[in-house]
This record gives structure tokens, C-alpha cells and sequence, in this order.
């Protein structure tokens, strides 16, 4: 595990060169460019706003719709693209990874910075709308937030790198996850409130590590209050499918070049 | 001092076909087995041995060839030692740093400039940044495209893009370079310019291994070489040797096709057989070395062991790089041969040689009476023809025709200047 982290920290500089890479692939010749890190999420969220509170109003305890949804899409977004980009990094690279060694690791998790810098810019409007309306935030919360993103990070690694990993063997991973996601997001507080799940099914719903992620994100920044015990769940669950992730892609990367 | 790499045993097994059964597939499978209670086909999987036991050693600073017709193994050899792939079973050391110029240009992303590239690459081989500006300049200058080093890579030619790649793959100064083929791409004084930098590596203490199809590549660059058939090692030796080895295998195969696609199962039987071919000067002494605007002869010499009668040959000339360059016909020039029981001999002159510098070797089959099938056949040793004007590379054009230069004096006449000025 010691010699793997030396090996990575070693190609830091491959890693960053393809976030690069893959950044100014995708905004190059878009005349938006990056600013289409924010254009999606601020689409999704206009959509949920006029849905959500013209249409089927929504209880968000006081707090302006497009602030409570806006709080949770952005880190939303962050797991839904990063997650696909990263299942197909290996497959779409096959001539590279058949045909030089360098660690292997390097393509998902470049593709994972690349989506975060679209988090990055997409969190600073979030702020700017904190501000705007004027939501109180205690400094004590604020600690909170790299703990409950490194959860998420966990999160996303292991399943990106694992999808990745799963992907050269079955095509069907690209789909199946895209799939996955759909249903996901429903089942994660993003469109209501908690508050709307029955208590006695809480246990339950808090197995999904979104779940707590979200709410966490949400009770920091817009309910100026810190993420109860329910953050726990998601942290344990979160932490285990990173280990598992990571430790099917290292036990199968030896296939890589034979299959892909 | 211990070998920078030992290939221990080593064999490498592909699965054919498809590598995982899809779900419809393997309801096909159960209906028709259901069916017919047909056998299982899953179960005899096909396998394909790409290397096969195969041992050997490189010291520091050597540099070896892997000889041996397409899908023999080379390049399945070069990807174990890249640790690209691992293999089935055996073991493989690889002792300092690896560069591998496999694929040049693998990795280049076409929207990003060649600058960017150049970075993108060198970390994708294993630079840290700080190597890669530390070579930068040479990069740019080796790969001679400093105009364009900011424009995407996307619009560079085929020939920019090799150039670039193997500037930046060659810039690491590896403990061991493996190289496959690639200076296949690229023109002439590219070509040139790459030997010279492999060389310049070698001199350096870099361990080479080398593949390639062309013999005077191989010649040129490794002292030592092995010959790979089926997967498997048929032999060790000096390039030379090997060189030799892999011609006379590769004849074999040729006569092989010949006689099938005559229809006949074997040879000819023709009860002759080649003793010698050789290139003879104006003297009639055998040489190795020619300039183009000599006269020279190919000579063939023949044991017959029974009377043969009327029969033809064919002399064929063939570069390092495997272009034939020459197919000569006694059938076609409408000169009539008589073979008899003993030893005799037949030329053919070239007067002059006419091929340009480099390396070439001469073959000649002894054909039957109407020349439809072969009877026997021979092959010379290595000749080499140079250049009179010395340092021009090899490969660079195939034939220096016989030529008169001459120019046309121009008949003072009236211009008007203003023409000029304007």
C-alpha cells in the first residue's frame, strides 16, 4: 500500500498533465467553456424551481427553493459525471493502456479532477448565492464541509475507479451505471426535503451515502446547523466501497492490456 | 556485472475469440444445448501460445534484435518487458529505467498543441515535469517542427506527428530502450537521424532491444540478435548470423508458395541445386563492396546430378528492407540455357550495377523449361553498394540511372529591364 501511494505520488505529474488534457478537450472549442460547469446545474435547478414551487410546492423549512435544490445538485453533479466520466476513462483510452505501462490509476482519477474543477466553479456561485440571500453560517459548520466532501470523495473514487476497472471487461457498466443514477437520484434528497421520508424508514434511507452527504451539505450551509449522526452511515459505507473500488482495480489491472 | 534484463522462461497465452460470453449468447447456448444435448462450447475455449518458453539476457549496454516473421512474438515479448502485460508463466527482470517506442504518438491529444503535447507525453513515459522542460529545447529541435509547436496537433501531417513522438520518447535517456518498428514512418533523413540517436544512446551505456523487419536496420544497430518462430526461440547469436538464419527461412517460405500456387504439393524435384551466388567485379574477383557505376556480375554457380536440357533462371535483387529491387528473366531477354549433368555455372552482367547506396542481396532461381516452376534455388551473402559521395544516407532513393547532364546555352536576347524592376 506504502510502495502504491509512493508510485502515485510519483506520477502526480501524469496525473495532473491529463486533468489538462482533459479539461481543454472539453472546453476548447466551446465557445462557453468552462462557464458550462455552472450553465447545467443552474438549468436543472430553473427547471426544479418552476416545478416545485408553482406547480408542486415543496416544504424547504424557509429556505428559497432554487437555494435548497442549488445546494444539493452541485454536489450531485459533481458524483454523476465524475462517476460516468470515470467508468469509461480506461475504455475510451485503450490504445494508450495497451500500449504503455504507466500506473493505471492515473486515468480515472485524472478524469475525477478534471469534474472537479466544474465542482469548484459550480460551489462558488453556490456560495455567492448563500450570501445573496443571506443565510446565517456558523464557522463551526464550515469545518465540517472538507469532512463531509472528503466522504463524498471517497464515495466517487470507489466507484468511478471500480466501474472503470469493471468496464473493460463488460461494456454493460456505461449503461447499467447511467441506469443507476437515474434511480439514485431519486432516491437522494435533492428534489424534497428529508423531512418527507416516513421516520421509521429513515434507517434505510440513510444506507444510501448520498443521503447523509446531501443532508450534511444542506444542514451546513443553508440551515446553519451541524449534520447529525446520520453522517456516520454514509462515512462507513462511503469508506467501504472506496476499499472495495480500489482493491478490485488493483487485483484485475494486470488484465487491462490482454481484454480492453 | 548482472544482466539489466532476464527473461526467464517466459510464455504468454492469449485467449481467441470472445473474451466474455454475452447473456444472449449464453442463452443461445442453453436452448441449443437443450436441444440438441449438443456438447458445451464454452468449455473448449481456444487458447494461442504467443511466447513459449523463451529465455535470455540483455547486459548493459547491448543491444539485441528479436528476427522472425509477423506474429512470431516480438512484439508480445517487447509488451511483457514494458510490464504492458504480465505473463502466463515464467519470470521477467527488468533492472533501471524502461522507455518503450512502441507507439509514437500513443497519447497525443489532437486538440491540444504540440507544446502541451510534448508535456502530456513525457509524464504518460514517466517524466516529472521539471525532466521534461529540462529537454525541451532538444525536443523542438530534434523533432524539427519549432513553427508549429503551438499549433493543435490535429493539424500536423502523419510525419510531424512520428517525428514528435519519438523526439519525446527518445529524450529520456532510459537505462533500456525497446524499440518496435516505428522507424518504419518517416522519410529518409528522419530514418537517418533516429539510427543516429539510438546509436548515440547505445555509446552511452543504454541497453538496447530492437524489432524490425529491415536487416540493414538490424545490421546497423545491434550486435546481437535472436530468431523467433511460432512463439518460440530457434536461435541466439550475432546479427549477422541471425540475419542469415531469417533470409534463408523467409526463401523458404517463398518457395513453399511458389510451389503451391502451382498446384503441387512439393518442390520440384529438379535433381539440380545452387552451390554459390556471388557478386564478381570487372575482374571476375568476388566483392562485398560496390560503388553503383561499377560493372559487376552476379555469378551462379550449380551442381546438376542428372542432364536437365533446356531450362531458364531468374535473378532477383533484393534491398535490406526486403523492396525487390530487380527481376531479371532469361525466359523474357530471350536467352536460352542448356543444363547438363555436372558442375557449371551462369551470369548475368550489370553494366553498371546501377542501385544506390545501401545494403542489398542477390537471389536466383533455376527455373524449368517453359518457366512455370522453380528447380532450384540460391541466395548470396550480403553486398553492400555505397555511395561516391560519402555521408548520404542509405534507403534515401532505390537506382542512379546512367545520366548526361547538359544545359542549353540561351540566345542573348533583347529583355525589357522595366518589367524586371516592376
Amino acid at each position: 500500500m506504502l510502495t502504491q501511494a509512493k508510485q502515485l505520488l510519483k506520477t502526480r505529474d501524469l496525473v495532473w498533465a491529463w486533468t489538462v488534457r482533459t479539461l481543454r478537450g472539453r472546453y476548447q472549442q466551446s465557445a462557453l467553456g468552462w462557464l458550462w460547469a455552472i450553465v447545467q446545474p443552474v438549468a436543472t435547478v430553473a427547471i426544479f424551481a418552476v416545478v416545485f414551487t408553482r406547480i408542486v410546492p415543496v416544504d424547504t423549512g424557509g429556505v428559497p427553493y432554487i437555494l435548497f435544490s442549488y445546494s444539493a445538485v452541485v454536489p450531485w453533479t459533481l458524483l454523476s459525471t465524475s462517476i460516468t466520466d470515470m467508468a469509461m476513462s480506461l475504455v475510451q483510452n485503450m490504445n494508450l493502456v495497451g500500449k504503455i505501462y504507466f500506473p493505471r490509476e492515473a486515468l480515472p482519477i485524472a478524469t475525477l479532477l478534471a469534474r472537479l474543477a466544474d465542482f469548484g466553479i459550480s460551489f462558488i456561485l453556490l456560495i455567492i448565492l448563500v450570501i445573496i440571500f443571506r443565510i446565517p453560517v456558523s464557522f463551526i459548520g464550515l469545518l465540517y464541509l472538507p469532512i463531509i466532501f472528503l466522504i463524498q470523495l471517497a464515495l466517487i473514487l470507489g466507484l468511478g475507479i471500480g466501474s472503470a476497472a469493471l468496464n473493460v471487461f463488460y461494456r454493460d457498466v456505461d449503461p447499467l451505471l447511467k441506469l443507476i443514477i437515474q434511480v439514485w437520484f431519486y432516491a437522494s434528497p435533492i428534489l424534497y426535503p428529508i423531512s418527507l421520508v416516513p421516520e421509521k424508514w429513515r434507517w434505510l434511507y440513510f444506507l444510501n451515502p448520498m443521503a447523509g452527504i446531501l443532508a450534511a451539505y444542506r444542514d451546513v450551509l443553508i440551515y446553519n446547523q451541524l449534520p447529525g449522526n446520520y453522517l456516520l452511515p454514509s462515512a462507513i459505507v462511503s469508506l467501504l466501497i472506496f476499499v472495495v473500488g480500489y482493491w478490485f482495480f488493483k487485483r484485475v489491472e494486470f488484465q487491462f492490456a490482454d481484454i480492453i | 556485472m548482472s544482466p539489466v534484463i532476464q527473461f526467464i522462461d517466459v510464455s504468454k497465452r492469449y485467449n481467441l475469440g470472445l473474451t466474455r460470453a454475452s447473456l444472449p449468447a449464453i442463452v443461445t447456448q442453453w436452448v441449443k444445448q437443450a436441444l440438441k444435448k449438443g456438447r458445451d462450447s464454452f468449455n473448449d475455449r481456444k487458447y494461442y501460445w504467443a511466447v513459449q518458453n523463451v529465455s535470455f539476457n540483455l547486459e548493459k549496454g547491448q543491444s539485441l534484435a528479436l528476427v522472425g516473421p509477423n506474429g512470431a512474438g516480438k512484439s508480445t515479448i517487447l509488451k511483457l518487458l514494458a510490464k504492458i502485460t504480465n505473463p502466463t508463466s515464467g519470470k521477467v527482470n527488468v533492472d533501471g529505467q524502461l522507455s518503450a517506442l512502441i507507439e509514437l504518438g500513443a497519447g497525443f491529444h489532437p486538440d491540444l498543441t504540440g507544446r502541451e503535447n510534448i508535456f502530456l507525453n513525457g509524464t504518460i513515459l514517466g517524466l516529472t515535469y521539471k525532466e521534461i522542460q529540462k529537454r525541451y529545447d532538444e525536443i523542438v529541435a530534434f523533432s524539427e517542427i519549432e513553427e508549429f509547436i503551438d499549433t493543435p496537433v490535429k493539424r500536423y501531417s502523419s510525419g510531424m506527428t512520428v517525428r514528435l513522438g519519438f523526439a519525446v520518447a527518445s529524450c529520456i535517456e532510459p537505462d533500456i530502450l525497446l524499440v518496435d518498428e516505428v522507424l518504419a514512418v518517416g522519410d529518409a533523413s528522419f530514418r537517418q537521424k533516429c539510427i543516429e540517436r539510438i546509436k548515440k544512446l547505445l555509446n552511452n551505456g543504454t541497453s538496447l532491444i530492437f524489432v524490425s523487419h529491415d536487416m540493414g536496420l538490424v545490421r546497423a544497430v545491434c550486435d546481437r540478435a535472436i530468431y523467433i518462430e511460432h512463439g518460440q526461440l530457434q536461435s541466439i547469436g550475432t546479427s549477422g548470423e541471425i540475419i542469415d538464419q531469417y533470409n534463408q527461412s523467409l526463401e523458404k517460405r517463398r518457395i513453399e508458395k511458389m510451389s503451391l500456387s502451382d498446384g503441387e504439393a512439393d518442390v520440384v524435384e529438379g535433381g539440380v541445386e545452387v552451390t554459390k551466388v556471388e557478386m564478381v567485379n570487372a575482374e571476375g574477383r568476388p566483392i562485398s563492396e560496390m560503388y553503383g557505376d561499377e560493372s559487376i556480375e552476379i555469378r551462379v554457380n550449380y551442381t546438376a546430378y542428372k542432364d536437365i536440357g533446356r531450362s531458364n533462371a531468374i535473378v532477383l535483387i533484393y534491398r535490406s528492407d526486403g523492396l525487390p529491387c530487380c527481376n531479371i528473366r532469361t525466359h523474357l531477354d530471350h536467352f536460352s540455357m542448356t543444363i547438363e549433368k555436372g558442375h557449371g555455372e551462369y551470369s548475368v552482367r550489370l553494366d553498371p550495377l546501377q542501385l544506390y547506396g545501401g545494403m542489398y542481396y542477390a537471389t536466383t532461381w533455376m527455373m524449368n523449361a517453359d518457366d512455370s516452376a522453380g528447380i532450384a534455388y540460391g541466395t548470396s551473402e550480403w553486398f553492400e553498394v555505397k555511395n561516391r559521395a560519402a555521408g548520404r544516407p542509405a534507403h534515401i532513393a532505390i537506382y542512379e540511372p546512367n545520366r548526361k547532364w547538359s544545359q542549353n546555352k540561351t540566345i542573348a536576347a533583347e529583355l525589357p529591364g522595366a518589367i524586371l524592376k516592376d
